[in-house]
Formats: structure tokens, sequence, C-alpha cells
């Protein structure tokens, strides 16, 4: 299994300089602490903080709800948030609000994320949607690091933001780049491979991306990604079987195992946010009650 | 012009390495009704062209050409092709491609290719094993990519002449079309950057992924 790619090393996004001010910046660091997952180290400056961290049942798995008390990207914005969930603990991370890109004129929004997971650690990110407004360019880009014994879900939501003539695809980028890599035995002793490279690029003013084989007539997009050791051929048909009741386009594919986990993709079409709420709602409510015994999801606003 | 006869032997449709069982998403969309003549499969092969083909196979032509190591291509690939049946369709072409290449177009970098394959170090990547070869044969990128895409949708375009199904001369007009297509996607892929490989739009991929499920189907994918 090749080790990191000069490719993908040239695809780190452009540094943070004077014309790319961090907006805002997060670091998190969750333990495991006499059953509770703890925040065992926190840093926030700008624009990027997280609540306090709450409790939703009595698995131990904490909550954290990100906040931009700004409201929105705009141009030229850069954000950095950095997670890390040590050995055996359960991390939440939701949002307060959509996300919202609004005009980017000459540059764009970009959120970097750079997620760790530790040995029989569990995240489940479940941010609002992604608003992209008119004249919006925003780039997010989402490294994750599991181990063989990591269990991830994260679900994304990108819709097209309200504009003066009604059409939906008046944003002029969104781009959202998200790299799984797998990484077994110790440090620097061990293997890793890339599991997964989950890119999407929709860019409305190079042509027609409303139509065949492309947005296929809809105007939201969502997208589930599970990395599990749990994960296999018989969980994809289980959860193509939640899902294939509504009405969003949906498609489940599995990817290719690798040191002794898997991960597993669904992507869904749609014109609601609601609808593709329901989907990947109903996906995830599967997976929590199989693995850990888990309600469903249901985050209280703050 | 000495690899002229090599690189159109390369990429003859008779060159078995099994694209006659494999839509590559397109099945999905006949039975859906959305492809069901010349027109409408135009439309599609388009789109494929422009996106499948271009910030994948093509792109990874280039940066193999442009110098990353194949390993490490083949895993990105592999990460990449997220839609299972794509994926395995890649890995067996390109399977049968190493095979047919170190037959009759051998070289030592095809033979390091085979090597990582074979020591389950590699997967065997169809457009990977085909930049190979093309450019062990000093094919110049251009030429390998458009002769690359014009092969593959040579292929789809005859699969879909049988699956629609649509005629042999209305095939041949889907091809003329299709080539100013395949010039704008190699010349395309050669100003994308590493941050573009494997933007395939969703529609395509949710096809792809949902051939799977597709209960009568002709094509593997």
């Amino acid at each position: 299994m090749s080790t990191t790619a000069a490719v993908q090393s040239q695809a780190v996004v452009s540094p943070a300089s004077a014309d790319r001010p961090v907006m805002g910046h997060l670091e998190l660091l969750v333990a495991e602490r006499g059953g509770r997952s703890v925040a065992t180290h926190q840093f926030h400056r700008g624009a990027l903080r997280v609540l306090r961290p709450h409790y939703l049942d009595d698995s131990g798995q904490v909550c954290y709800v990100l906040v931009n008390p700004g409201g929105a990207y705009l141009g030229a914005d850069l954000y950095v948030i950095d997670v890390e969930v040590a050995d055996g603990a359960k991390l939440l991370l939701a949002t307060q609000s959509a996300t919202k890109i609004y005009r980017t004129p000459g540059s764009f929004a970009e959120q970097r994320m750079r997620l760790r997971l530790g040995d029989r650690a569990r995240v489940e990110l479940a941010p609002d949607q992604v608003i992209a407004y008119r004249e919006a360019s925003y780039r997010q880009n989402t490294h994750v690091t599991v181990r063989p014994t990591s269990s991830l879900i994260m679900t994304e939501i990108v819709t097209p933001g309200w504009s003066p003539d009604g059409a939906s695809f008046r944003y002029e980028e969104l781009r959202l780049r998200t790299e799984v890599r797998v990484e077994s035995g110790d440090s620097g002793a061990g293997e890793s491979g890339l599991l997964a490279l989950d890119n999407v690029l929709i860019r409305p003013p190079l042509g027609d991306v409303t139509g065949m084989a492309f947005m296929e007539g809809f105007s939201h997009l969502g997208s589930l990604m599970v990395v599990d050791p749990r994960v296999d051929q018989a969980l994809a048909d289980e959860l193509h079987a939640s899902t294939a009741g509504f009405g969003a386009h949906t498609g489940i594919s599995l990817t290719a195992a690798m040191l002794g986990t898997a991960g597993l993709v669904l992507r869904s079409l749609s014109d609601s946010t609601e609808e593709l709420r329901r989907v990947l709602g109903a996906a995830s409510a599967l997976l929590r009650k199989r693995w850990y015994g888990q309600d469903p999801l249901d985050l209280r606003k703050y | 012009m000495t690899y002229q006869l090599a690189l159109q032997q390369l990429t003859d449709s008779a060159l078995p390495t099994g694209a006659f069982a494999h839509s590559l998403g397109f099945e999905g969309y006949i039975e859906r009704g959305l492809v069901h003549d010349e027109e409408s499969f135009g439309v599609w092969l388009g789109a494929f062209i422009s996106q499948q083909l271009t910030y994948s196979d093509a792109l990874a032509i280039r940066f193999l050409y442009e110098g990353a190591p194949v390993a490490e291509l083949d895993a990105l690939v592999t990460a990449q092709l997220l839609p299972r049946q794509l994926r395995e369709a890649s890995i067996k072409m390109g399977g049968r491609l190493l095979e047919i290449g170190a037959e009759i177009f051998p070289s030592t970098e095809l033979a390091q290719y085979r090597e990582l394959v074979n020591s389950g170090r590699a997967a065997s990547h169809q457009p990977l094993a085909f930049g190979v070869v093309a450019r062990s044969l000093g094919v110049p990128l251009g030429d390998a990519l458009a002769a690359y895409l014009f092969a593959t949708v040579t292929s789809l375009t005859q699969n879909a002449v049988r699956a629609i199904p649509l005629g042999q001369n209305a095939g041949q007009r889907i091809l003329r079309k299709a080539a100013d297509c395949v010039a704008a996607a190699a010349e395309r892929a050669g100003h994308l950057t590493p941050d573009d490989f494997g933007a395939v739009s969703p529609g395509l991929e949710i096809s792809q992924m949902r051939h799977e499920r597709q209960r009568a189907r002709m094509f593997m994918s």
C-alpha cells in the first residue's frame, strides 16, 4: 500500500497568507475519562468556537456544536478546524446553523478540516447544510485519518441559496474534497493507505450542471461517508432498503477494503434539504442503533 | 511516428480487455428511459467524457506521464472510484491490458507495474496500464490521451448500439460528434490541478452505484 503520494501532497490547498487571513481557528482534542468523553484541549481564535459540551444520551458520547458567530463565510475567508479524538473516545460534532457562503468576488472562502481518530474512537460529523449564494465560491478540504478500529459517520448537504431570479445555480463554484486515510500499527512503523477520495466540484458557470449525468435535474446534494470495520455488503444492502423509499435519487457503494476496515459512500440528489436530511437521517439512525444501541440523532438547536 | 501501429493495436476495440461487458453507468439511464436514442446517448456520452474521462482517467494518465509513481497513482484511483462496479471494471480491464501488454509491448516500466500488482501492492487500473504502455512506446501525452479517450468512447458507443439498440450508422455519427468532445477533454486535462482529480459529477456516480442493484442488466457496470 502506498504512502502519501506526491500528487496528493500537491493537493494540499494554498497556504494562509496576507490575502488569505485565518478568520477562525478551532482545535479540539477529545479523550475518554471514566466512561465519558471530554475535551482535554480546546483552543479557538476568531470567528469559530464551540458551545458548552453536552451529552444527548448515556452513551458517554460528547456533543460539541460548532458556532460561527459571524454567521457566514465571505470572500477569501479561511477557517481551520483541527479535531482529534483519542483512543476509545466518542464525539458528535454538529453545527449551530447552516454554513452560508455569500459573494466571494475574485476569491473563495475556504474551510480546512483535519480530523484524526484513535483506536476504537468514534466520530459522527453531522453539520447543517452548506448554502452557496449568488457569486459564491467555496472550498472545503477535509483530511480524515482513522485507525482500522475507528468508526466514522459523516454527512454533508450542499444547497444553492436563494437568488433574486429564483434560479438555483447562481454560485460560482463549490468544491468539497474529502480524503480518508487509514493508519495501522505504531506511528512510523505501521502501514497506511488512502481509503477514499471523495471530490465534489460543481461550477455552474462552466456549463450545464443541471442536466443528465450531472445533477440530473436536482439542485441539492447529500452525502454520507461511513468508515468502520463492520462495513460490508450486507450493511450496504440494509442501508439501501432503509433509504430507497424516499423521493431522493440515491446510490450506495462500498470502497475497497483496507487494513481491516472499509468505507461506504451514499450520495443523494433532491430538490429539498428536508428530504436529504430524512435520507441521511434514516441511514445514520440505522447505524447508531445497530452499532451503539443509540436512538436516532435529535439535535435540539441552541 | 514509430509508435503509430502499436497505438492502433492498443486502442483497437478488438483488443480483448472485456470492454464489451461494461456500460460504465449508462445502462441505468437506459433503464430509467433517459437514454433511448442517438441524441440522448450522445448527451450522456458528452457528460461522461467531460466528467469521468477528464477528471479521472485522463488526469491519471497525465500525472503518470509527469512522473508520479505508478503505485501512488494506482492507490489514488482505487480511492477515487467510489462506485464499486466502476472500480472493479477499471481493475479488470487494466489487468487484462497489463497481461496483453507484457506479451506484445514488454518494457521495464510495465514489468514493474505488473510486479506491484502481483505482489498485492497495486490494483491495476485501466488508464494507468494504458499510460505505462503508451509511454514506453514513446507516444506523446497528447496523442496518448486522445487515443485512450477515443478508444473508451468507441467501446461505449458499440455497447450502446447493441443495448439501446441503435443502427450502426448512428453509432458512427455519435463517434464523429464525440471526437470534438474528446479533443476538448484531452486539452482540459492538461490544465487541471491535483485538487481536481476525481471530481466526477454526482449524477454519474449515483447511477454507477445504482447499477449494482439493477435487476435486468446486460453489463457488469
